[in-house]
């Protein structure tokens, strides 16, 4: 067998492997943070028992949702109800391959990998729908059918949004769209109207709030994850917290240049100081807009579900498509 | 204002006033009206129905429905009496002027027994929709009570519970719950034994 | 008699739908459309109760149409105050009716008081209302006191009003922040509770208690208010413009909040009255009652304050209501603080009261509205028949007026507008 070959097999399994390990310290880091800082907000403690500043408590969920009965519903669709938060974690883990983490830090580097980025994300919705279904549960069924309603709608101006960062850059490799960024400046201030367009649509993807209504808990209990339990409530639970991490390095990807610092890149730091010097910047972007988000879920009080897509689909995708057709006429004209 | 009351000289009776309250009884078929009046005219402008209440008076006497009324015209709460059978415990319902009097009929039946002609929504509202006895009654004994208090042996009034199906024909279900009828422990725990109805 | 005008009753899209379809085809010459083929049997059976409806209007809420179902939200619901049941009928999101199931908490306090002596009752009443246990103390405590024929020294008087604007401002900061709470914002209600916390530590140094404070005495109060009280108090007043200010910030401008209360669940003048709604639900309706003014108790005929109202009575009508009467709560305890005579804080009272028989009612204005007691005596030290109008109780009533027609993420924020509290509705 072709050695190349069995070398490129051996990296992806190696780096996929790595990517879903990662996916757990990430889960934990982001759950820790938003106790932590909502409860800083909201002026209490947060959580301070386990180990200095409470800073394992978020491990002691995972260990706490692993010991917990894993009960499946009398009535339950079993194999599908069984099969959904595989679904969602998945796709949440998965859309971590294409993630350019620094200079040669990423598991996949496709061509392609924008397109690859949305196929799997929107794998999600279908987890979220069957998770509704196969609970056999009307607040599950309610949950269901909204994550389905929204981030169907809420796929489109996402989508739409980051055309325009492809027209302008000419690619579908994100590595490559950060490489154009080195040259002309952060894709933030070539797409003022997509930042925000993109910004608003993944929050909604990922049901952050203000757009959490999958899991309102105040309306319909949890939602979708109503009737999970142990570990399969854990998968739901880790998927939204990756999912969080994942929009937010794409956010950084696209619009704030990814690992590249806000000054250019200094040249001597090449190979491994260079991958530290853009993780560095990169892990620190991202870590802004999950505060970010974290910080909104805070202070902001959840929006309707008419309202909700009544901005996906009056304000949101005109906007999305206006920003397109300006994109692609200054490309056009101004031959950038 | 007291005088105003006077409007009604053969209606009201009783009338009795002290430091903010002004206070008559009604007769029960005229409860209805008096009350529209009461409302709707100029003179009284009694818009608001502060309260509704059952008083019980006994298993020798009778059931009072008390109102109370607020108008802005007048300085004074008007109470308004109505005396109500206890034997037969029926009052028309003022749910066609207040709206705001279901919650209130609701719960006088549920705890009183009366029954409010007319009201569309008339079923239990604290106790479970299957509950039998009328607990604000005076007369009502828990079966608990019943044997240690200093009178044991009274029969407690509390009924076994079984889903009332009775609601829908004519009979009004406090034939059957009255505390005052023939009606034995015995009988009553027959009526749990025997009765083959849906649970 | 109370039939509800089908006019009005049906708000419902998809049914108004349904008979411009069945109108078109009639005067096309057409049948009726065809029903559907489909069998249901799936989420719309479930939740109907096994057994027969027992009324008119039962029988109308459990007659779930195709495309309907029923959701039982309660009594174990992340956000229904406590223990209350809403059978909610629902078209997809949109409800299209809706019933309140209450009974959860009834303890039959009335029945407890009834066999307590007049000083016990008052222990008793506390848990009635907890938001608001100096008011449940109050309208007893005047209803014996008119009983008993007795005097109650102006400084007791004074003291009570304090202790009741007092109460009133934690239970309206905490409404704000349920109210956000159940639209998904989380941290007003913290800094409600932060607001909570200090007027109830604020209580309990001259009640001894946090909740419960079981202050009142017929003919007067439990203890006096010192100088170190007083002192406190001016503390207390200082910070309570940050917490707040704080939550109207978070609120009142935020884009969302507006969005989602502007407009939703309105309650006419002429429905609120209707329905016996009273206090800060009936005044954001535009009705200017406010028991305090229209029939002043304790001292609130000395003290200058205006009754507030708004017009629109919608949500955000019932919540600035609410901010409003914290400012003016926070105002009248400023005319009270300065005001306060000297003298004895307690009448002349036996420790078991017997009064001669009669009836008294007493109302006052307590933060969810009229708070009534109707008692009698009949020269026992039992009140023969104890009977409280708990405002919560009579507010609920409104909402299968309210729901119909709005989401089903609105139900939340329409019943936490109307701020009703289990321990009152359920006695």
């Amino acid at each position: 067998m072709d050695l190349s070959l069995l070398l490129g097999v051996g990296r992806f399994v190696l780096s996929t492997t790595l990517i879903l390990l990662l996916t757990v310290p990430t889960a934990f880091i982001i759950i820790y943070l938003e106790l932590k800082v909502i409860a800083l907000m909201q002026l209490r403690i947060g959580p301070n028992r386990v180990g200095p500043a409470g800073i394992f408590q978020s491990a002691i969920h995972g260990f706490k949702v692993l010991a917990k009965e894993d009960f499946t519903p009398d009535q339950a669709d079993r194999p599908v109800f069984t099969m959904a938060p595989w679904m969602v974690f998945m796709a949440a883990a998965m859309s971590m391959l294409v993630i350019p983490f620094a200079p040669g830090l990423v598991a996949l580097d496709s061509d392609i990998s924008v397109i690859y980025f949305f196929a799997i994300i929107g794998l999600s919705v279908v987890g979220l729908l069957v998770a509704g279904w196969a609970s056999y549960n009307k607040y599950s069924l309610l949950g269901g059918l909204r994550s389905a309603a929204q981030m169907v709608s809420y796929e489109i101006p996402l989508t739409l949004s980051i055309v325009g960062v492809v027209i302008l850059t000419g690619t579908l490799s994100f590595t490559n769209i950060i490489e154009w960024q080195r040259l002309h400046g952060w894709g933030l201030i070539w797409q003022l109207v997509g930042f925000p367009i993109f910004f608003i649509a993944s929050t909604a993807e990922i049901n952050r709030t203000p757009f959490d209504m999958v899991e309102a808990d105040s309306e319909i209990v949890a939602g979708f994850a109503t009737e999970y339990s142990g570990m399969r409530f854990g998968f739901f639970f880790f998927a939204e917290y990756v999912s969080l991490f994942v929009m937010s390095t794409i956010l950084v990807t696209l619009f704030f240049g990814g690992w590249l610092a806000p000054w250019p890149f200094p040249a001597q730091l090449a190979g491994f100081g260079g991958t530290i010097y853009g993780l560095f910047w990169f892990i620190l972007k991202t870590y802004f807009f999950v505060f970010v988000s974290i910080w909104a879920r805070a202070t902001l009080p959840r929006v309707r579900v008419d309202q909700l897509m009544g901005m996906a689909w009056k304000v949101l995708l005109p906007l999305a498509l206006v920003n397109l057709f300006v994109t692609a006429i200054a490309v056009v004209v101004f031959n950038l | 204002m007291r005088l105003l009351l006077d409007r009604f000289p053969n209606t009201v009776s009783d009338l009795w006033t002290d430091a903010d309250t002004v206070e008559v009884e009604v007769p029960r078929d005229q409860i209805v009206d008096t009350l529209r009046i009461l409302r709707d005219h100029d003179d009284f402008g009694f818009f608001f129905l502060a309260d509704a209440a059952a008083v019980d008076y006994g298993p020798q006497n009778w059931f009072e429905v008390v109102y109370h009324l607020y108008s802005h015209r007048h300085p004074a709460w008007l109470r308004i009496r109505v005396r109500v059978d206890r034997a037969d415990p029926r009052l028309p319902s003022i749910t066609g002027l207040w709206e705001g009097a279901m919650f209130h009929e609701r719960e006088m039946y549920d705890m009183m027994g009366i029954v409010f002609e007319g009201n569309r929504d008339l079923r239990r509202i604290f106790m479970s929709p299957d509950y039998r006895s009328f607990p604000q009654r005076r007369d009502f004994l828990l079966p608990d009570d019943a044997a240690d208090s200093s009178g044991a042996g009274v029969n407690p009034l509390e009924r076994p519970e079984t889903w009332d199906l009775t609601r829908f024909s004519d009979a009004l279900p406090v034939g059957r719950t009255h505390p005052g009828s023939e009606q034995t422990a015995v009988e009553a725990g027959e009526a749990m034994v025997d009765e083959s109805r849906p649970r | 008699m109370t039939a509800v005008d089908p006019e009005t009753r049906i708000r419902d899209p998809i049914e108004l739908d349904r008979q411009e379809e069945e109108r078109l085809r009639a005067a096309a010459g057409l049948g009726p459309p065809r029903a559907a083929a489909v069998e249901y049997a799936g989420f719309d059976q479930i939740g109907l109760p096994d057994r027969p409806p027992q009324t008119e209007r039962e029988s109308e809420l459990y007659s779930v149409r195709e495309g309907e179902m029923l959701v039982n939200m309660g009594p174990q619901h992340p956000s229904t105050h406590g223990v209350m049941r809403l059978v909610v009928k629902v078209r997809g999101e949109v409800v299209t009716d809706l019933d309140v199931v209450l009974g959860y908490l009834h303890r039959g306090i009335e029945k407890l008081c009834e066999n307590a002596t007049y000083t016990t009752v008052l222990t008793y009443v506390d848990p009635m209302d907890y938001m608001s246990a100096m008011h449940n103390e109050h309208a007893p405590a005047i209803a014996f006191e008119k009983l008993y024929g007795v005097e109650v020294p102006k400084r007791a008087e004074y003291i009570r009003a304090l202790v009741v604007e007092l109460n009133r401002v934690f239970s309206h900061a905490l409404m704000m922040g349920f109210l956000a709470l159940d639209m998904g914002g989380l941290t007003p209600i913290l800094y409600g509770f932060i607001n909570r916390d200090e007027t109830v530590e604020l209580l309990s140094s001259i009640s001894g208690q946090r909740m419960l404070f079981n202050f009142f005495r017929v003919g007067g109060v439990n203890w006096d208010v010192s100088d170190e009280f007083i002192s406190r108090l001016s503390t207390w007043r200082s910070n309570v413009g940050k917490a707040i200010g704080d939550n109207e910030l978070l609120l009142t401008q935020n884009e969302i909040f507006t969005a989602r209360t502007k407009g939703l669940g309105i309650l006419t003048a002429k429905d609120a009255v209707s329905m016996g709604v009273s206090g800060p639900n009936l005044r954001a309706s535009g009705v200017p009652f406010d028991v305090r003014k229209a029939h002043p108790y304790s001292i609130y005929n000395e003290l200058e304050f205006d009754v507030i109202t708004q017009q629109s009575g919608d949500t955000y009508a019932r919540y600035l209501q609410r901010v409003a009467e914290i400012k003016q709560s926070i105002h009248l305890i400023d005319q009270i603080v300065e005001r306060m005579p000297h003298g004895p804080v307690q009448a002349q009272v036996p420790g078991i009261i017997r009064p001669k028989p009669g009836r008294a009612y007493a109302a006052i204005e307590s933060p969810r509205g009229l708070y009534s007691v109707y008692a009698i005596s009949d020269g026992g030290p039992n009140p023969y028949r104890f009977r409280m109008r708990d405002p919560s109780y009579i507010t609920l009533q409104v909402m299968p007026r309210l729901m119909p027609g709005h989401l089903l993420a609105d139900t939340m924020a329409i019943m936490a507008s109307l701020d009703p509290i289990m321990g009152g509705v359920d006695k």
